[in-house]
């Protein structure tokens, strides 16, 4: 009797229905397929539980974001170049211009960079501020005399905070950001205190990186972290809503998740 | 949506996947790290040549096993291959195999880190040919794409592979005293 060959048995393994007929006649052909399932099954299980960390995902999501910025920094020098060239300016010109090209364009970056990070600073200050004594709130429960509230100070209605599962607003109020006046909502969460600060910007001006996840109804989530808050924002229209607290961002996410659901 | 946008969202729900695959490769933890990441950035900067609607997996997979392979010329560090005596053991004819009887039971009593670190001691074609087809569960002809070989050699590489998988194993297990010596 010919045996199953090795080949056979990974043709079988796959799916392709070959051999079965000297399978069902032998018990040596039959155990060693069944050794190899095993076999097969145990190694899957052992990575089945294996993940990248989160961790990684973040480095890997950082080194994209700076490597399209340097990308983008690149093509505006090649344009400035280009555009010198063009014009034949006089070799000392060029020399000069040349100097701007880099110098320009760093400064532009490491300004863009420090701008973010101040913007981050700001938005950590207002959610400090919402958790001082000090703090003035309009607290009135009615979702609607919220919403009057932001109308008449903002000019605009933004989304409402849906409430629940342990979380209430203790109330809304408006901060400076960026030297214009914007909302914030303080809602007690079973996590922590957590601030919802809505600005017209828009996250990667703020210098936050783009998140793996989403929330339940599919929208791009974009996170930072700023001394010991962490970020996480959503953009709805016009209107960026940034969580801040000192909850995780994957908390800091479900609570957004929940709270603009 | 601008490019790193469609990349992310094209070619990170595999991350887990190039992960494990790194792990397979690399034995170690914090070294798959690094080829993950090195696998992402240089499949972001080929992003152009990737063509929407094929397997992104096995894409992201081609360049991995791409780098860790210019990784271990550049080290001039062979693969951790077997001993002569142990590959030939591998590829044996089966007339003098013992087969399990009780495989499924046996195989049981090994951590998920002793299976890991068995497949981890296999050639490295071996090591991934098996790891995309029993893990991954890629087809002979993914596999063949992934690793520049045939789909014939994809066979008989997984074969080798299981084969001194199982022997690797039953050496544990001796030393277990699952089985006699």
């Amino acid at each position: 009797m010919n045996h199953i060959t090795d080949e056979q048995f990974e043709d079988i393994l796959e799916g392709k229905d070959m051999g079965l007929a000297h399978l069902r006649q032998c018990q040596k052909c039959r155990d060693r397929l069944a050794e190899k399932k095993a076999i097969a099954e145990r190694l899957r299980s052992a990575f089945g539980s294996m993940q990248a960390s989160p961790d990684l995902a973040d480095r890997i999501c950082h080194k994209l974001n700076t490597t399209t910025t340097a990308a983008t920094s690149e093509k505006s020098m090649q344009r400035v170049s280009l555009s010198r060239h063009r014009r034949q300016l006089w070799p000392a010109l060029a020399a000069a211009a040349a100097i701007l090209i880099v110098l320009v364009p760093l400064s532009m970056y490491f300004g863009t960079s420090s701008t973010a990070r101040a913007a981050q600073a700001e938005l950590v200050e207002i959610h400090q501020e919402n958790l001082g004594p000090d703090r003035e709130f309009f607290s009135d429960a009615e979702p609607e005399k919220l919403a009057e509230y932001f109308k008449s100070e903002l000019g605009f209605s933004p989304a409402f905070p849906c409430t629940g599962h342990g979380m209430a607003i203790r109330g809304c109020c408006v901060a400076h950001f960026r030297e214009r006046i914007v909302g914030s909502y303080v809602v007690d969460t079973p996590q922590g205190v957590i601030s919802i600060i809505v600005v017209t910007d828009t996250p990667r001006s703020i210098g936050m990186s783009r998140m793996l996840e989403r929330t339940r109804s599919g929208e791009t989530c974009w996170k930072a972290s700023f001394a010991r808050c962490s970020m996480v924002t959503v953009r709805l229209g016009d209107y960026s809503y940034c969580a801040v607290g000192e909850i995780s961002h994957k908390y800091l996410l479900e609570l957004i998740s929940r709270l603009l659901s | 949506m601008d490019n790193a946008e469609t990349f992310e969202k094209v070619a990170l729900p595999h991350l887990d996947a190039v992960y494990r695959a790194a792990v397979a490769l690399c034995g170690r933890r914090q070294k798959a790290d690094d080829l993950v990441q090195d696998t992402f950035l240089k499949a972001f900067e080929r992003f152009a040549s990737f063509q929407p609607g094929t397997n992104c997996k096995a894409w992201l997979l081609q360049i991995l096993r791409n780098i860790w392979i210019d990784q271990l010329r550049r080290k001039k560090v062979a693969g951790q291959e077997l001993p002569l005596a142990e590959q030939i053991i591998a590829e044996r004819n089966h007339d003098n195999e013992i087969v399990w009887s009780n495989a499924e039971d046996l195989i049981e009593n090994f951590s998920d880190e002793q299976v890991i670190k068995a497949l981890s001691e296999l050639p490295e074609d071996q090591r991934l040919t098996l790891f995309l087809i029993d893990v991954e569960q890629l087809s002979q002809k993914d596999v063949a794409r992934i690793t520049g070989v045939a789909e014939g050699t994809v066979k008989s590489r997984t074969s080798r592979g299981r084969a001194a998988l199982k022997e690797r194993l039953a050496s544990y297990a001796r030393k277990m005293g699952l089985m006699g010596p």
